[in-house]
């Protein structure tokens, strides 16, 4: 028997579906009537029920691991405060949409806006982690406020954008204009990157804190962190100098 | 009982609680990390006139550490736990953050007593600081002119004893230098005790009080000075010429009896006539370290 709930996709989905109004945070906490009761929106019939879309499996704990192709279901995790959600293949839009706390692993790919704010909100995610094993799309971390962010494929354009706090680590290519109208925050390129031109080169360095949070993603999360990672030098261009000026793009020199 | 011919005398060492915190320390290179340790250690051999007890507990290997360098583990005690931080304070931006590639973290993470440090250093950053939140623990990030100084914004304090202790009665000063060398590189690296004394070892011993100057807190230990058999009420037998003390701080009393068991069967050798430990009656300090119980054969496992 699984330790965790698990979700499993009855049939490929053929719509775009909006499950932000899941209360995915709440899930932990549900049996499989409770689950499957969740309210999702479906583009072009409106209103269904998550068991419509999924098998549910539910076990008491802190893991729940959704199985199939989820590059069209948007919203997954969203508002989640605690707990591992595992997606076991793509997913779409604006995962961890609001999230506060706990973890999201994406086995796949993940759609634009990871972690990211909806369009209008001030901050996207204040809290926890997201690991995405493939790529993700444009704009992972908008908003950021607080909150870890990994991804080892690449990072499509305008990663990190307006961020406030917190890391977005890129093991590929950072697409164009990573950071931009960021206040705070890091941008953390091991693959290659050009910082947007209000961004300033400021020193090469070992920048302290990153072996702590390499390394714990190396642990945690199994991310493939190399010793030169850990020991090499980084280019620091602080930005974005149109904002506060307190962000940073870290990329790596191998 | 008698150790290789050593006799264990029938008492105790009396030792008091203090609190402690565990600071982990790392570094580009270990060279760097024990400057830092030792700088942080230094004057910090009694609460008596130092404000607190200091020493480098064990070297860490990389994989041990929080970022992946070698390390040192420092154990930090004080009398009262409203000082603990001002001493981490003061010592850890004096010595560590001065300190070339070195880096600061807690070493008690899952104690429920918490003090801010790196939140109170982190002003040396004059506004340029940032702070990062890593499996939830929060670090500072202090810009200085090598690069960035990194700290955990809180450390871990809890109880622990100060004060463990036994005495070595040798036949020459040769002897019982020999034998506390010993007795201190088998000491050495065991977890939860340091030896906050220089190389671990105590000259000086004390009692509580002077004759003469009534507003001293302690003064020598006259009873155990050889050169004053014949002036004081010695508590030496005719055979010994020199006496050392090895004080031992530490975590837990499961932690100094273990230490002090290693110790005293190091210390066991040709020219020790006897070992002893220093106590007040009882009276003062809540635990006793009864020498012939830690060195039975159902003491504390080495």
């Amino acid at each position: 028997m699984s330790d965790e709930t698990t979700l499993t996709l009855r049939r490929a989905l053929a719509q775009r579906v909006d499950a932000s109004t899941v209360a995915w945070d709440a899930l932990r906490g549900l049996d499989a009537a409770g689950i499957e009761a969740q309210e999702v929106w479906i583009e072009g019939s409106g209103r269904g029920r998550l068991g419509d879309l999924f098998q549910v499996a539910a076990v008491p704990g802190e893991r729940i691991r959704l199985v199939g192709d989820l590059a069209r279901l948007d919203g997954i995790g969203a508002g989640l405060a605690g707990g591992v959600l595992v997606i076991d293949g793509d997913a779409g839009w604006y995962v961890g949409q609001g999230m506060r706390g706990g973890s999201i692993e994406v086995r796949g790919r993940a759609g634009p806006q990871t972690g990211g704010a909806l369009p209008g909100a001030k901050r996207g995610m204040t809290g926890g982690e997201i690991v995405v094993r493939g790529s993700v799309g444009p704009g992972a971390g908008t908003g950021l406020r607080r909150g870890l962010i990994a991804v080892e494929g690449d990072a499509a354009e305008s990663a990190g954008r307006a961020m406030l706090a917190g890391s977005i680590v890129v093991f590929g290519a950072v697409g164009a204009e990573p950071g931009l109208w960021s206040k705070r925050g890091s941008v953390v390129a091991l693959g290659a990157v050009t910082p947007p031109a209000t961004y300033r080169y400021a020193c090469t360095y070992r920048p302290s804190y990153l072996p702590v949070t390499l390394g714990y993603l190396k642990r945690r999360y199994g991310c493939p962190v190399t010793p030169d990672h850990l020991s090499g030098l980084y280019r620091r261009y602080s930005g974005d100098l149109a904002e506060l000026g307190a962000g940073e793009i870290l990329a790596w020199t191998p | 009982m008698k150790i290789r011919g050593v006799a264990i005398e029938d008492t105790f060492a009396e030792a008091f609680t203090m609190r402690v915190a565990r600071v982990v320390i790392t570094g580009r290179t270990l060279r760097w990390v024990r400057e830092a340790a030792l700088k942080m250690t230094g004057f910090a051999t009694s609460v008596i006139g130092c404000k607190c007890e200091a020493g480098i507990e064990r070297e860490l290997p990389p994989d041990e550490t929080p970022d992946g360098r070698p390390g040192m583990s420092v154990l930090l005690l004080t009398m009262g736990k409203d000082d603990l931080p001002v001493r981490l304070i003061e010592r850890i931006g004096q010595t560590i953050l001065t300190c070339p590639t070195t880096a600061c973290f807690d070493g008690l993470p899952e104690a429920p007593d918490r003090v801010g440090v790196g939140s109170a250093l982190r002003v040396f950053g004059d506004g340029f600081q940032g702070s990062k939140m890593v499996g939830g623990r929060r670090f500072w990030r202090i810009p200085v002119m090598e690069g960035e100084f990194l700290i955990e914004e809180k450390f871990g304090l809890q109880k622990g004893i100060g004060g463990g202790n036994f005495l070595i009665l040798a036949t020459s000063a040769d002897a019982a230098l020999a034998a506390a060398e010993a007795a201190v590189d088998a000491m050495a690296g065991l977890p939860g005790v340091v030896l906050p004394f220089p190389g671990g070892v105590v000259r000086s011993g004390s009692k509580v009080g002077a004759r003469r100057s009534k507003g001293m807190i302690a003064s020598t230990n006259d009873a155990y000075c050889p050169t004053l058999r014949a002036v004081t009420a010695s508590a030496l037998p005719e055979s010994v010429n020199s006496v050392l003390e090895i004080v031992l701080d530490g975590v837990d009393a499961p932690a100094i009896s273990r230490a002090m068991r290693v110790g005293i069967d190091a210390a066991c050798r040709d020219g020790v006539v006897g070992i002893t430990a220093g106590n007040y009656g009882g009276k003062l300090g809540p635990h006793h370290f009864h020498l012939r119980q830690i060195m039975s054969a159902d003491g504390p496992a080495r």
